[in-house]
């Protein structure tokens, strides 16, 4: 049975994470689960099923995300210092970190030293957040994975003016009714996230290379546009979504 | 942990009434207590008051107005006001200059309305304009009260803010050897605006006493904004085993004014108000304020800012990017947030205060 030496938790608003890592700081396992509203009863449920295959009697486990308060954990840390943490042991390189979530993004300055020297995050307001494209997916009873398809193979574009994750709603159902192709609605609205997030990146100050975590990394259509937008190809880790917990686990090793 | 008994706004109230004193209550920023003391009128500071159910003023504002306003003026609406004798109203900015058109023309309160015109930038002709301001609203308070208190009268009450000005200074400069949390460290300092002075100076000396030689080893923070509220915010930053160790607030820190030179009272409370500290109602320029905010972290060794701005609060927005581009050159990091006097605190909010104290904490 392996030990685990440190595990991280990221209890997201829509999804819950969790992985383990060894000595060094490889990742031994990692879960990604739709976040139950009791989050402390979900997590203890994945730790207790973990114990069947990893010995984590003695791991150290720091949790973050906004159900973070919840869990029972050695420490607590910010989803900021975790993501940057993640990212950067992942590439080993500074840069400009943008963390797409269900229900909030955030743009990290990271040093060449991999520490956080500025970042800024939506706050009231989903515009540009996963759940923006999952509202107008929903409406439209198209499955979110299908949504980045249709915006990619669109052959137009209808301009979305509101960047309101409410109003784009009645503004997609609008077009819609006036007789505009849905693609070419959808791939609007991924415009409008992704001119959301880069003016986000502006406001901090874009320091190439771009290096994306979170669920909306893996919308191929967001990254594309994203590389429209700021002329620089952005760096994907393999499993986007867990990059909160990985840097977690890894400060977990530090304790 | 030091047990300090501050008494309430409504205790101060009733108490100062059975000593036959009035009761102004007086709207944010600057103004001149000693001349409302002078005259035996206790200045009762209304700085909102937070939390209070706007619906009321919601007819008189636009939405744009700040909470400050808001619920200043649905709390006079709502008859928690009805106790004053006198509402005082200074000009420091748009709205609260609406604010006291609003109470002159439509609501027409029962007590005495005072108004106060407050000059901007520091200069001899500002300081004149202010000091016949002040004469004015002196010759208004004498009919209201009856009687004229001399020169002597004014000038043992400026001596005596002065006087409380450099123990704040005291306190203030302590802030590192006091076993208090935030919390409790403003909410001494705060009590000055229902306090009268005798009182506020007695728990300030008391708090004095129990200074410590050792320093607090946490992560300082400069302040800056209107007022901490709600004051949950000095909650969160304590929690991350940090403080507020000095701020560049208006409640506080911007009113803490140096003494004046002139031996005619109104030019000296003129003076006090127009060369105090940098402030944005007051139109200092960037550098001034850029100033100010360095000499306040480089005093304390505090490792970043705060910008806690009251949404809509314009005078506050617009000095923000350019403090934020200066302080960043000089190497000291800052974070602006923004919320309503009214509201809890929401989560990202919390997040954002936290990950900026861990990053300012990993770069120091």
């Amino acid at each position: 049975m392996e030990t685990v030496k440190s595990i991280g938790i990221d209890a997201g608003s829509t999804t819950l994470k969790i992985v383990g890592v060894n000595e060094k700081g490889k990742i031994l396992f990692s879960i990604v689960e739709d976040a139950d509203p009791k989050v402390e009863e979900q997590t203890e449920r994945v730790l207790n099923k973990l114990k069947e295959n990893y010995d984590i009697e003695s791991s150290k486990i720091v949790a973050t995300g906004y159900g973070s308060n919840l869990i029972k954990a050695d420490k607590k840390v910010t989803e900021i210092t975790c993501h940057a943490k993640g990212i950067y042991e992942y590439f080993k390189t500074g840069g400009t970190a943008v963390d797409i979530g269900g229900q909030d993004n955030k743009v990290i300055l990271i040093s060449k030293n991999g520490k956080v020297i500025d970042f800024i995050m939506n706050d009231k307001c989903a515009s540009g957040t996963g759940r923006f494209l999952e509202n107008t997916a929903w409406r439209l009873k198209i499955p979110t994975e299908k949504m980045a398809e249709l915006a990619l193979n669109s052959d137009g574009e209808v301009k979305i003016s509101s960047t309101c994750a409410v109003f784009a709603e009645s503004e997609v159902i609008s077009h819609l009714s006036r007789g505009q192709k849905l693609e070419h609605v959808i791939k609007g609205l991924h415009r409008a996230m992704v001119k959301r997030i880069t003016s986000m990146i502006y406001a901090v100050g874009f320091n190439p290379p771009l290096m994306l975590s979170g669920g909306v990394a893996k919308n191929k259509a967001v990254v594309k546009m994203l590389e429209e937008e700021l002329g620089e190809k952005p760096m994907i880790p393999e499993n986007p979504q867990i990059m909160g917990a990985f840097g977690a686990a890894l400060i977990g090793l530090s304790q | 942990m030091l047990h300090v008994k501050i008494p309430t706004r409504k205790e101060v109230i009733e108490e100062e009434k059975s000593k036959g004193k009035r009761i102004a209550a007086v709207y944010p920023i600057h103004y001149s207590r000693e001349l409302f003391r002078a005259f035996n009128i206790q200045p009762v500071e209304v700085w909102g008051p937070p939390k209070t159910d706007t619906r009321k003023a919601n007819a008189h504002l636009q939405s744009y107005i700040c909470s400050v306003v808001q619920s200043g003026l649905s709390f006079y609406l709502e008859g928690y006001l009805d106790i004053v004798d006198l509402i005082v109203v200074p000009h420091s900015c748009d709205s609260l200059q609406g604010l006291g058109s609003i109470f002159k023309d439509f609501i027409k309160p029962k007590q005495e309305l005072v108004t106060i015109y407050l000059p901007r930038e520091k200069n001899k002709e500002n300081v004149e304009f202010l000091a016949n301001e002040l004469k004015r609203i002196y010759k208004q308070l004498s009919q209201l009260c009856g009687f004229e208190p001399d020169n002597e009268r004014l000038m043992e009450e400026i001596k005596t803010e002065e006087e409380i000005d450099t123990l704040v200074l005291k306190f203030y400069k302590s802030r590192g050897n006091l076993p208090l949390s935030s919390r409790e460290f403003y909410t001494i300092l705060r009590s000055r605006e229902y306090l009268p002075p005798d009182k506020f100076k007695s728990i300030l000396e008391y708090a004095l006493l129990h200074a410590s030689k050792g320093k607090l080893k946490k992560t300082g923070i400069v302040l800056s904004g209107l007022l901490p509220e709600p004051m949950d915010i000095l909650d969160v930053i304590d929690d991350m085993d940090a403080f507020v160790a000095i701020d560049d607030m208006a409640c506080c820190m911007r009113r803490v004014y140096e003494e004046g030179n002139s031996s005619d009272p109104f030019e000296r409370m003129a003076e006090r108000i127009v060369n105090g500290p940098p402030d944005p109602t007051k139109g200092n320029s960037f550098d001034e304020r850029f100033e100010f905010i360095k000499s306040l972290v480089d005093l304390t060794s505090a490792k970043g800012v705060i910008f806690y701005n009251v949404k809509f609060c314009e005078p506050e927005y617009f000095y923000h990017p350019i403090l934020k581009e200066k302080l960043g050159k000089a190497q000291i990091r800052s974070l602006i947030i923004e919320n309503d006097i009214n509201e809890p605190l929401p989560q990202q909010t919390i997040t954002r205060i936290k990950a900026f104290i861990e990053m300012i904490r990993e770069l120091s």
